[in-house]
């Protein structure tokens, strides 16, 4: 389970030179074996927030949980520990430049388990087939497409099978059909292995569908926080206008 | 006080402005500098609780050191064979004209192991190494690529800064080491074209006894130190990197600056201090 309570984060404005409040006062909850769409439009603070779940960024206010380890609390080692238990792919992908494609999806699995050559091969073929690359395990990330990088990205952030599954726009840049191959894979993967799943993406029409609670977020204020038919109806007209792609409204 | 209050009220308001701004402008730069160094600080202490034997990653540790050393091995062998060469070139003249072309082989030797081998091989490695390691670092930041590894439980500072730093500073030592022997071969080589003197004759002012083991040692002390100072700096300025690709240029420019800053800096000191 993913809890956030009246979480505030405070970044440095780099114009202005002072902190500013980037998410204020968020409060929600991602049952265990639930994938979580979180939505809202560009600069809402969407990416601080997974970022903040993961530890990367300070929790300045509230409260951020993974299961029972608070995370703003959490000392180094336990911070390690959960960590250990979170897949995470990046909106830039932060793919390793300097490895190839099998060994940035076989990192994690290296550096955090020590398994045999073999059970890393064949995890990273089963990873590349799913992502529809195999053939690509020699290719360094230089040499991909962006919708090619985002799903070694995304191959990267399962193979470890996690129970935890942070995911920032993974299908930014995906052709149609891939895009929906890879949240069609998204449902599959966390179906199968029960994972927790907390997913950025502006590709409303392929996120809504997998998503079992959806949560808007605008100018870092979390507008709303249910399921997605109940998104599809909310009484806010920001919520009412982003959730059913509305040109015309207070947005 | 006083006097500055009663300076102000005498000054035009434009004159006053212009002053107020200089020095403000002076001490945000001093304190911005002071922000540096204790950022470096935080860095070296945190470099210094990862370097136990047990956590060193040897094998990221070998292959920093053979890339740093294939990249730096072209230009610093260059640069070392025309600086021995030119020692030779600037001597020449006196040394003909006294009648002291056996002194040559010390003068070079002298001069390349105690001051100009570990300068400028500092400075090639900190141009060419230091400045790569600040511009990898740096794009590794503003790619979300240092993030990662943390969201992927793996200590950044042990993975990518540790084995970087001590590579480096071996790099460093080593190509002194590589570059005192290259100029030497220049100056060599360049006394007998230019000046009549043979190898023999070289080898033999270069080994009189004028030229002893610490002259060796003060040499491979200061590359050492310089070595620390690049991979401190370059390690640094690649982590505090903000602003996407203008920043990773920004980076190595403050990198590359304040490197050649601090080699001079620290080799008047140690021209004190190491014997």
């Amino acid at each position: 389970m993913i809890r956030l309570d009246s979480l505030g984060v405070r970044l440095v404005d780099r114009r202005r030179g002072d902190r500013r409040w980037v998410l204020k006062d968020v409060s929600l909850c991602v049952p265990t074996g639930c994938i979580y769409g979180l939505v809202g439009p560009g600069a809402a603070g969407k990416s601080v927030l997974l970022k903040t779940v993961v530890g990367l960024l300070e929790v300045e206010e509230g409260l951020v949980a993974l299961d029972a380890i608070d995370v703003g609390q959490a000392a180094p080692l336990e911070l390690e520990l959960l960590r250990r238990r979170i897949g995470m792919a990046f909106q830039n992908n932060a793919l390793f430049d300097d490895l190839t494609v099998a060994d940035n999806i076989a990192f994690p699995l290296r550096r955090l388990f020590s398994p045999s050559d073999d059970e890393v091969r064949e995890k990273v073929k089963e990873r590349l087939d799913c992502v529809t690359l195999s053939g690509f395990q020699d290719r360094m990330p230089a040499g991909l497409s962006g919708g090619q990088k985002k799903r070694v990205a995304f191959a990267r952030a399962t193979i470890t099978r996690p129970p935890f599954l942070i995911l920032d726009e993974p299908a930014a840049g995906l052709d149609p059909v891939s895009s929906q191959r890879l949240f069609d894979l998204i449902k599959r993967d966390v179906t199968a292995s029960g994972s927790t799943c907390l997913a950025v993406s502006s590709d409303l029409d392929r996120l809504l569908p997998i998503c079992d609670r959806v949560g808007v977020l605008v100018n870092g204020q979390l507008l709303f926080d249910g399921t997605v038919a109940e998104a599809r109806n909310a009484a806010d007209p920001r919520v009412y206008q982003f959730i059913n792609g509305l040109p015309d409204g207070p947005l | 006080m006083g006097f500055l209050m009663a300076l102000s009220s005498r000054l035009p308001y434009r004159v006053w402005g212009d002053l107020r701004g200089f020095v403000a402008s002076l001490g945000g730069g001093v304190l911005l500098q002071a922000a540096t160094v204790g950022q470096m600080g935080v860095l070296l202490s945190r470099i210094a609780a990862r370097s136990t034997p047990a956590r060193l990653d040897r094998r990221e540790l070998v292959r920093h050191m053979e890339f740093m050393a294939i990249e730096s091995l072209p230009i610093v062998g260059v640069t070392a064979l025309f600086t021995g060469a030119i020692v030779i070139i600037q001597a020449a003249p006196v040394v003909q004209r006294f009648g002291a072309e056996g002194l040559l082989g010390w003068g070079a030797g002298f001069g390349v192991l105690r001051e100009i081998g570990p300068l400028l091989t500092a400075l090639m490695i900190s141009g060419r190494v230091g400045a790569n390691n600040t511009a990898d670092l740096g794009t590794m930041v503003v790619t979300e690529q240092v993030d990662g590894l943390r969201a992927l439980a793996i200590d950044p500072i042990a993975y990518l800064i540790v084995p970087r730093f001590f590579a480096l500073i071996a790099t460093l030592a080593l190509m002194t080491i590589f570059s005192d022997v290259l100029a030497l071969v220049g100056a060599a080589l360049a006394g007998e074209v230019l000046v009549g003197l043979t190898m023999h004759g070289f080898y033999n002012g270069f080994t009189s006894g004028l030229i002893e083991f610490k002259d060796v040692a003060h040499g491979l002390i200061k590359s050492v130190a310089f070595g620390f100072i690049v991979a401190l700096s370059s390690c640094h300025f690649g982590l505090a990197t903000t602003g996407g690709a203008p920043g990773v240029g920004r980076s190595v420019k403050a990198s590359v600056v304040a490197s050649a800053t601090g080699i001079f800096a620290l080799d008047y000191f140690l021209s004190f201090v190491v014997p």
